[in-house]
């Protein structure tokens, strides 16, 4: 139980959501309305996976938003050279890997702070993007671009394997493997990481370019949902992103936070909006709910922590 | 560690290697003289320093708490949410300015104080707290405007503030310079100061000190939201106009200012003459930029460049004084061959853009040689936008069939302030006619009037602004005819009776809220069996207009039709309804052709409306050509304009012609 403990007031308000819709807006439940969840967030997801291992290094990547708009777009465009659709995503992946890289190597080895890193990334690539494409959507795909080629249903279903597969391998491996643990040690202590014979500077360059490469693939499996791609794809996701993390308990100073954590934190993020939407709430108000909703989700958690500190401390004293 | 006493000056004034953004800094200043036209003259300095006091007064601010350690991204929405307040108890309350302008200055200090209370007092990282406090500052300025009210008529006396000269500056200047002061006395030259440092260096360590960590915290964080509020005031005298989208995105402008002047995201580094000369470097560039009419996307590029060689020289140069002292980090032969592959990729992506760049600077029109090339400079309300992408394509045809200069820049995204600021510098640079789409009336017409001023001829497009601001309005459609039409169209396929729901741009565009405004209204005096269920916000995102759709279709299950009004809401409306394969549902809206093609061929998209926006880019230059050579007399009621040939004059607006219906049976005869 303990190992759950800073998940428990991210699972508790998505239970009370969850409880609430019940009873006013039972709708919110038909197998219908979880699909188009699931495969809405799938981009989200899929990227917080990789943010998450940036920030228990102690980083932070704010450039996924560009690196999404620019793998949706090289994957459409070598898609039109003729390459099937798996190629492109292939090929997809590969720039998205190649971006995280450059961030990475910068950070890393040449010791740049990562929020100044990708600040600067984020800036540059969105704008050299805007001026290449000058804003024009990528068009006239090949007919078996969308669903792979093969129909919606067993599109949707490829999708959601490679998702679960994906939280599946990098949960278990973030807990198990020597890589894994070499994540956590990095981020609570390099130098001591260092000492211990850690190459905590390849594993901050390898977490960018993973996270590079799982933005390539979110990008591919979004694209794949439509039959254009618009070129100003991913305004914004760094903050869903980083928002869904850090509400999953991932502590943003490093060391801490787990994958089922950023799985509570998307489901949260991801099912306020339609939530409010089915409780018949205007669109007005939706984003100060939204803020009011996280901030109170963080703040119970910081209060809890905060009360058995002190519970801990008093046991001390009297012990 | 050197000895203080033995500091030289470099050390003394520059001790993050702050010199290296002020030698970058006269680079651009050298540079932009001679590349752009009047750069170097005092007018535009003057416009220079106008336009950096609001993102100056955040990064001063921000200074800090960054030097603490921690981060604010919370005083962009703060900006928002004052200026909305502010108006509201101006306009709405009818307060006096002063006492208005007092309760947006507590309005702030709250803000600053809850955000400082939850990180100092509940030790939530200041991320997390400053994310949170992004959105609910914002969201609850569009939820009491409904993103849509827009203030604006303030007295003459308060507008002073934010467009007058006080003794030949900027009346806002004083301001920024009692904050510079300010904080230069607080960072620098107090106690407190020196407490900042310590905890930002070492928080723990600062305790043991006998610093009031806390409360020190807590003060900055307070301070950094009456900065916010304070700018917001000057945001609003400046523009004319307070919106809840007020300061959108000068959070990281303000970060990037304020970090390019040498202060540490980890905490315990940095100083306010780094932060000004960070400012300046920032704005000159954006302002050389303009005033050579090179493409605003350099910024991005420049400013990312710029931000990483300086901290990675700094760094570089760190690592070779201490290397004696520290063992060197080693480099395995794998971590080298990584490191070589991320540059060899860095370089390829490079050299990937240049082939771009040089691709379309051929492109460019090539001015004539001999005489005076006139020219017109144009103005979209967004670069990237689909729409305003296929106007600059009529745009540039005018321009070759003519001969004349076109410069085509504006904002990236919908920014009524980045509106202003380019007109500013084409008024510096001396263009013979402007024609600006414009994002905000109230805003945009005092800078255009000084245009006119200043002998230039001024138009307006796509939308217009005040009509003693400009010569002619190009009018290609009237709010209400939009509005009229889509709700006609929505009547003709429901057959009169029957819910519809709207999807939107996003909530605070002025465009959008206006036509919503329209389609309400004909519904209830023409049509009283249609039914508006709800509306939607897309924020310009196909992929958001596809989920709103999704939704929609299952919480109201008798929306019958569906109205996407903007541009990309429309594929992604009609995406969601193949998808669903619900054949009941239609979809209407306002959108482009070229990437609504697919879908009216399906059938899942049934009509959408727009002019055509190749002859509106192409009547914008050529109007501007026209005008600029006095072609067009006084009191005309027709004009040739070229492959359009007779266009019509109504009073002082350019008619195109009525908006296309556009359907299956004439979308594959339009190439837009």
């Amino acid at each position: 139980m303990k190992r759950f403990r800073s998940e428990l007031s991210v699972a508790f308000a998505i239970v009370a959501l969850l409880i609430v819709l019940a009873f006013l807006a039972p709708g919110f439940f038909t197998r219908e309305n979880l699909s188009d969840l699931v495969l809405a967030n799938m981009p989200v997801l899929i990227v917080a996976l990789g943010m998450t291992l940036v920030i228990v290094t102690g980083h932070i990547d704010i450039s996924v938003g560009t690196t999404f708009a620019i793998c949706s777009v090289a994957a459409g465009e070598f898609a039109k050279l003729g390459l099937p659709a798996v190629g492109a995503g292939m090929a997809a992946c590969v720039i998205g890997a190649m971006l995280g890289a450059i961030n990475g190597a910068l950070v890393a080895y040449v010791r740049i702070p990562s929020i100044v890193v990708t600040l600067a990334a984020m800036v540059a690539f969105r704008d050299a993007l805007r001026w290449i494409t000058q804003g024009a959507w990528v068009q006239d795909l090949p007919a078996n671009f969308q669903w792979l080629g093969t129909s919606q249903a067993a599109s949707n279903g490829i999708t959601f394997l490679v998702a679960a597969a994906l939280v599946i391998s990098i949960g278990w491996g973030l807990r198990n493997l020597p890589a894994g643990r070499s994540v956590y040690a990095t981020g609570s202590n390099e130098n001591a990481a260092r000492l211990v014979g850690i190459d905590s500077a390849l594993v901050t360059f390898s977490v960018f370019a993973i996270t590079g490469a799982l933005t390539g693939c979110a990008a591919l499996l979004n694209s794949i949902r439509f039959n254009q791609i618009p070129s100003n794809a991913g305004i914004g996701m760094e903050m869903k992103v980083i928002t869904a993390v850090v509400v999953g308990g991932t502590a943003i100073t490093g060391g801490r936070g787990s994958i089922q954590g950023t799985l509570l934190g998307v489901i949260l993020l991801g099912i306020i909006s339609p939530a409010l939407t089915y409780l018949g709430f205007s669109a007005y108000w939706e984003r100060a709910i939204q803020g009011l909703i996280i901030l109170c989700a963080v703040g119970f958690d910081a209060v809890r922590s905060r009360l058995e500190r002190s519970a801990g401390d008093f046991a001390e004293r009297t012990a | 560690m050197p000895n203080a006493l033995h500091k030289n000056w470099r050390e003394r004034w520059f001790p993050n290697g702050e010199w290296m953004v002020l030698l970058a800094l006269i680079a651009e200043i050298g540079i932009f003289s001679s590349v752009a036209q009047n750069f170097f003259t005092t007018a535009n300095f003057v416009e220079v320093i106008r336009l950096s006091v609001e993102l100056g007064l955040l990064a001063l601010a921000l200074t800090p708490v960054i030097i603490t350690g921690g981060i604010d991204l919370s005083v962009g929405s703060m900006m928002g949410l004052s200026a909305v307040v502010f108006g509201a108890l101006v306009m709405d309350w009818h307060w006096p300015v002063a006492a208005a302008a007092f309760a947006t200055l507590l309005i702030g200090c709250a803000g600053g104080a809850l955000n400082g209370m939850l990180i100092a007092e509940f030790k939530i990282p200041a991320l997390i707290v400053t994310l949170g406090s992004f959105s609910a500052f914002r969201g609850i300025a569009e939820g009491i405007t409904h993103g849509a009210v827009n203030y604006s008529g303030f007295p003459k006396s308060f507008l002073f503030l934010g467009q007058g000269y006080l003794l030949g500056v900027p009346a806002q200047l004083p301001v920024l310079l009692i904050a510079m002061i300010g904080y230069g006395l607080l960072l620098h030259r107090s106690v407190i100061g020196r407490g900042l440092y310590a905890i930002g260096l070492a928080g723990n360590g600062a305790r043991w000190a006998g610093i009031a960590v806390g409360r020190r915290i807590g003060l900055v964080y307070f301070l950094s939201g009456f900065a916010a509020s304070v700018a917001a005031i000057i945001y609003v005298a400046h523009l004319g106009q307070a919106k809840s989208d007020a300061g959108t995105g000068y959070e990281l402008d303000a970060i990037t200012a304020v970090v390019l002047g040498g202060a540490s995201v980890a905490g315990g580094r940095g100083t306010i003459l780094g932060t000004v000369l960070g400012l300046f470097s920032i704005s000159i560039l954006q302002n050389g930029l303009h005033l050579a009419a090179l493409p605003s996307e350099l910024t991005g590029i420049l400013t990312g460049t710029v931000l990483v060689l300086t901290i990675a020289i700094d760094r570089m140069r760190a690592r070779g004084r201490t290397l004696i002292q520290e063992e060197a980090i080693e480099m395995k032969n794998s971590q080298v061959a990584i490191l070589c592959g991320a540059i060899l990729a860095g370089a390829l992506i490079t050299a990937g853009a240049n082939v771009w760049l040089v691709r379309s600077l051929k492109t460019m029109p090539s001015s004539a040689s001999g005489g005076h090339t006139a020219v017109i400079a144009v103005m979209p309300k967004a670069k990237g936008d689909p729409y305003f992408v296929s106007c600059r394509t009529g745009a540039e045809e005018a321009a070759r069939e003519l001969g004349v200069e076109l410069i085509w820049d504006g904002p990236t995204g919908l920014d009524a302030a980045k509106q202003n600021e380019i007109v500013e510098s084409w008024i510096t640079r001396g263009v013979d006619a402007i024609a600006v789409a414009v994002e905000n009336q109230a805003g945009i017409s005092t800078v255009l009037r000084k245009a006119r001023q200043r002998g230039i001829h001024v138009l307006t497009w796509d939308a217009d602004a005040e009509p003693d601001a400009r010569e002619y309005f190009l009018n290609q459609a009237t709010p209400e005819g939009i509005g009229n039409a889509l709700t006609d169209e929505a009547a003709r396929l429901l057959g009169g009776k029957g819910d519809f729901a709207i999807i939107t741009g996003a909530l605070s565009a002025a465009n959008q809220n206006q036509w919503i405004a329209f389609i309400k209204k004909r519904a209830q005096e023409k049509y009283p069996g249609l039914n508006m269920v709800t509306i939607r916000p897309s924020d310009d995102d196909r992929d958001k207009a596809f989920s709103e759709t999704q939704t929609i279709l299952k919480v109201h299950p008798t929306v019958k039709l569906i109205m996407a009004i903007s541009a990309p809401a429309v594929p992604g409306a009609g995406e969601a309804m193949r998808q669903s394969g619900r054949k009941d549902v239609d979809v209407i809206g306002l959108s482009l052709p070229g990437i609504c093609k697919p879908y009216i061929h399906d059938g899942v998209v049934q009509t959408i409306f727009l002019w055509n926006t190749k002859n509106l880019g192409y009547l914008t230059v050529y109007a501007g050509a026209m005008l600029s050579q006095n072609k067009i007399p006084a009191g005309a009621t027709s004009i040739q304009a070229g492959r359009l040939g007779s266009l019509e004059i109504n009073g002082s607006q350019i008619i195109l012609g009525a908006p296309l219906l556009i359907d299956k049976r004439n979308i594959d005869k339009l190439d837009f």
